[in-house]
């Protein structure tokens, strides 16, 4: 208690002079001198919402007669995130120059029809105490805003100038090469590769085709890309069957009259509203694999040396999200899970997850191991990231490999359990977050029409077994390897070898006979 | 489908960020009240769309506060009055030491059994030390609160502090010591506070010299425990689908025994004095230099925390890849996107009980430091006598919307709870927040930065190829005008 009182005492004057204190200054114009610590007088008294039994998870969906549809999911609290989700990602752009999506992404909520610059959207924002922020991702870009609720009529206003009626004026192209290039620059300068590696596995296992195409503007590709590209890229793209507008926390009526409002009968800036020459490409899953020799001895940016790392990524193909055996790859994935041998964090981490006990546990020089799903609507990949000294990446590989060879095992029952507990969890403690949740019933809206709720998803969770988990893996172990491999690749075996080892009982390199050693 | 939300799942570098960022306790931590107003302020009563945070001490002093959303999921945890500022030369690093050992099993528990029960529920069991604060945190489903609320209550009464686990222990800190040390923004902070609170409690690193991290012994943590783990400096915090009730009954049944006095005299808060003065740390071989300069803020309680904090804002932060329009109510913003002064930079104001840094955190190259370091000098002494009106109400509307942002899901709402009834003893209502923000203007803004910025000598700490960094004398000469 002494803490508290020595803490309390240089404050005790203001305290005992209370209101008279507050009085004082605030005559003078300035600023209340009251502790934090001790209410201020005078303010009215809250009455607090109270929890109303459950919320409603209901997600409600209007389609308008330009296809565009809105969709809205309430939640309790004030604010909301409301925001344009397209069907527009780097896997569009066969015909254009690679990097348009991530170019956009840079260019976006700059100056519209409207508003004359970034800096009137952000102070207009500011009023409804509002942050906006564009993604983008292969196969989708979101323009989102969270505000509060009582601005949402400006919201929807400023999405629809931002997404149809941007002037992109030079300056402003010109300033997006240079955060692309530094863009560019810091993601070759990060001592974590993942970003890189991820982009590298995906040119692999989509050799040229769709979600294969490259995620970041390539640094030859800055130049050419200018605002007539960009014109024809958005005409065939950016129309109102191919875009949702979603909200949560708001009404659903509110949402559907600002979309009827400011979406419905508008013009883009670039004309035609017909699409005219859509990308309907399936992603083809081809194999492969893409090397970069890399210096990694010295990726440290300060005094402390970062060891050296040859990095490999393997994948296989596994399933599209609008597939029924998305949930069980959902749920192996968990069940492989890692992470680096060294990292903070307490128990609930997956500790006890195939790639810790197996690998990082058993071989203590491995540095890294991580099993990653990513799923579109037509393929996915999952893939397992390692990383070890350079000398070792052979062993390093066969150890890989046999864990894709091991999944088509039997599960055990208490490790089926774990994951799927914790993919549930993990779920339901994404959602938590409006952004998430926002996010979750955008995409799933934009790519099938509906939302599958978070319960539901628990449901088909809860129902996958080990015979699902065999079933799927032995269907991955089918298709041909992906490999990014990343650093001094002396010691990597070949892609046949790769390709070998997945193909055989044991998940085995083939063994090597070397005349001279 | 669920895609989005279903493949987060392996974000692996999660929680070291997350560790950085509380560890650190520096950027955009911010003193963020509750709830937002929806009537007008000149009704006496005001309706928030927001439950209110329900808040009672037991017998033993210590205080359970929960705000309750109804969601499936919720975070739980207890907020205690005590790091690394407690300790002394000699034991600097016990307090981070038993964050470690909590989870190396109890006289219930082994510690695989602690790992499997909290795997096996889908749970997440984390802890923070920071130098005034030590944090345990679960999240769990709602369902699982009262297991929750008992293995938290067991890491911290019945740990078994093995001689074992503490010599195993003592290799996994130090590799956690080279971790921390490639990052540089937690080196320059830790340099900043040294020569900042030079010779005090706060200069000490929370992890302790190697020398303390090999020789700290069970003792030292068993007295750790029994010196500051008492009823009165504790809060159990919940957020998410918890019901204050619940939660009552289950503090008073697994915190009823801990200790609620102090025989003889508790320990006091030992006093740290601020000191303008440099540390150097000059490698011509590192691509990038970083510096953080700071002057002597306020603790958390005070006042001027606020207008400090709306100065902060304005002053705010950059990443050269956000390019030229992101933070646009930043005027260095503009000149460092304009002139290519630096990588990036943060304004921050660090608080703690009676004492804060207030500064800035910059990463540039070699050739651009002086021009940097110069407008930033810059903008403090425009902050002090020549701030515009309208750059106050924008920053005061970022600090608003800043703070009410980050209070989202269960964990940043938890935490926001267990900080604020140790720093304030209370949950600071969101109205009245407002209410002190809305009644800062330029004039507020100028007085409370010639308090604290005009004309006081900076600590300062810079690590890289700072050749260019003006030496202490011109860089303190920078911290007023000359008016002719």
């Amino acid at each position: 208690m002494a803490t508290h009182m020595s803490r309390c005492r240089s404050w005790s004057r203001v305290q005992r002079f209370g209101i008279a204190a507050y009085r004082k200054y605030s005559s003078g114009g300035g600023y209340p001198n009251i502790s934090l610590s001790t209410p201020l007088p005078g303010i009215p008294k809250p009455v607090f919402a109270s929890v109303d039994g459950h919320e409603k998870y209901e997600t409600r969906i209007t389609t308008l007669e330009n296809g565009l549809k809105v969709a809205s999911q309430n939640k309790f609290g004030q604010f909301c995130t409301v925001g344009v989700l397209v069907n527009s990602g780097s896997r569009h752009e066969a015909k254009y120059p690679s990097g348009i999506a991530h170019f956009l992404e840079k260019l976006a909520f700059s100056s519209t029809a409207q508003y004359g610059s970034r800096d009137e959207i952000l102070l207009t924002l500011e009023k409804h105490g509002g942050i906006c922020d564009c993604q983008t991702s292969r196969d989708t870009t979101m323009y989102a805003v969270s505000a509060e609720v009582k601005g949402l009529d400006t919201v929807v206003n400023l999405l629809s100038d931002a997404v149809l009626h941007p002037r992109l004026l030079d300056e402003e192209m010109e300033m997006t090469r240079m955060a692309v290039r530094f863009e560019l620059e810091d993601l070759n300068m990060r001592p974590d590769p993942e970003p890189l590696l991820t982009e590298m596995i995906h040119a692999a296992a989509y050799r040229g085709n769709t979600v294969g195409l490259p995620r970041f503007t390539p640094a030859d590709n800055v130049d050419k890309i200018d605002k007539q590209v960009l014109h024809s890229y958005l005409r065939n793209y950016y129309c109102p069957e191919r875009m949702v507008l979603a909200g949560v926390g708001i009404e659903h009526e509110q949402l559907v009259e600002c979309a009827r409002k400011y979406l419905l009968d508008v013009k883009p800036v670039w004309g035609a509203i017909t699409a005219a020459n859509v990308d309907l490409s399936v992603a083809q899953y081809t194999g492969g694999i893409v090397k970069m020799e890399k210096d990694m001895s010295d990726v440290s940016l300060g005094p402390t040396p970062i060891p050296e790392l040859t990095h490999i990524m393997i994948g296989l193909e596994s399933c599209s999200f609008l597939e029924d055996d998305f949930i069980p790859f959902a749920v192996l994935n968990m069940m492989m899970g890692g992470g680096g041998s060294f990292s903070a964090g307490g128990p609930g981490k997956g500790m006890f997850t195939r790639l810790y006990l197996n690998v990082l546990n058993r071989h203590h020089w491995m540095y890294n191991a991580t099993a990653y799903h990513h799923s579109y609507e037509d393929s996915g990949l999952l893939c397992i990231h390692a990383s070890a000294d350079p000398r070792q990446v052979r062993e390093m590989v066969e150890i890989i490999t046999r864990e894709f060879i091991q999944m088509a095992g039997n599960a055990g029952e208490m490790e089926l359990e774990r994951a799927k507990t914790q993919l549930k969890s993990m779920l339901m403690m994404n959602l938590e977050s409006r952004p998430v949740i926002f996010e979750d019933v955008g995409r799933q809206v934009l790519s099938t029409g509906k939302r599958k709720l978070p319960h539901e998803l628990c449901d088909l969770i809860s129902n996958v077994t080990a015979s699902d988990i065999k079933r799927v893996t032995a269907k991955m172990l089918r298709s041909k390897p992906a490999v990014a491999a990343l650093g001094d690749l002396t010691e990597l075996p070949s892609y046949e070898h790769i390709q070998a080892a997945l193909s055989s009982k044991d998940g085995r390199l083939p063994r090597m006979y070397r005349l001279f050693r | 489908m669920a895609a989005g939300s279903l493949q987060r799942l392996s974000s692996a570098g999660r929680y070291l960020l997350q560790r950085q960022l509380l560890k650190t306790n520096s950027f955009s931590r911010l003193t963020a009240g509750q709830h937002r107003l929806w009537a007008t302020q000149a009704a006496h009563q005001v309706a928030l769309n927001v439950p209110e945070t329900k808040l009672t001490s037991l017998e033993n002093g210590l205080r359970v506060a929960s705000e309750d959303s109804g969601l499936p999921t919720c975070t739980v945890g207890l907020w205690i009055d005590a790091g690394s500022r407690y300790e002394n030369q000699r034991n600097n690093g016990t307090a981070h030491f038993l964050e470690h050992m909590a989870f190396k099993g109890t006289r219930k528990r082994s510690q695989l059994d602690l790992e499997l029960e909290i795997e096996n529920m889908g749970a997440h069991l984390n802890a923070y030390t920071s130098r005034e604060q030590t944090v345990y945190y679960a999240k769990a489903f709602s369902k699982d609160l009262p297991r929750a609320v008992e293995i938290l209550a067991d890491i911290i009464q019945n740990s078994m502090l093995g001689e074992a686990e503490i010599e195993r222990e003592r290799g996994v800190i130090l590799r956690e010591m080279q971790e921390v040390e490639t990052n540089l923004q937690e080196v320059v902070f830790d340099y900043l506070h040294a020569t900042a609170y030079q010779s005090t409690a706060l200069g000490r690193t929370i992890l302790g010299p190697t020398e303390n991290i090999k020789t700290i012994n069970r003792g030292d943590l068993v007295e750790y425990i029994t010196t500051h783990y008492k009823g009165p400096r504790i809060v159990l915090a919940a957020a998410g689908g918890v019901s204050q009730d619940e939660l009552i009954d289950l503090a008073k049944y697994h915190f009823g025994k801990l200790p609620g006095r102090y025989e003889g005299e508790a320990p006091a808060l030992p006093p740290c004095h601020f000191t303008g003065s440099e540390i150097r740390v000059r490698d011509d071989k590192m691509p990038l230099a970083h510096i953080a300069i700071a002057v002597e803020a306020v603790g958390w309680s005070h006042p001027d925390t606020i207008p400090l904090m709306v100065a902060n804002t304005l002053i705010g932060n950059w990443d050269r890849s956000f390019g030229g329009g992101v933070n646009l109510s930043s005027k260095l913003a503009q000149m460092a996107c304009q002139g290519n002064l630096c990588h990036s930079f943060q304004s921050f104001n660090t608080c703690y009980t009676d004492t804060g840094l207030w500064g800035l955190y910059m990463v540039c190259e070699p050739g651009t430091i002086n021009e940097m370091m110069h407008f930033t000098q810059m903008e403090w002494m425009s902050l002090c006598t020549s701030v515009s009106e309208s750059e106050v109400a924008r920053a005061k509307n970022l600090l608003k919307t800043n703070m009410l942002l980050h209070l989202d899901g269960s964990t940043p709402i938890c935490e926001d709870i267990g900080r604020q009834m140790l720093c304030y003893s209370r949950r600071i209502p969101l109205h009245e927040l407002e209410s002190r923000i809305d009644a800062i203007d330029a004039a507020t803004i100028k007085d409370v930065c010639t308090k604290y910025i005009y004309n006081k000598a900076p600590a300062i700490a810079a690590v890289g190829p700072i050749e260019q960094l003006p030496d202490y004398n011109q860089i303190r000469s920078g911290m007023f005008w000359m008016r002719t």
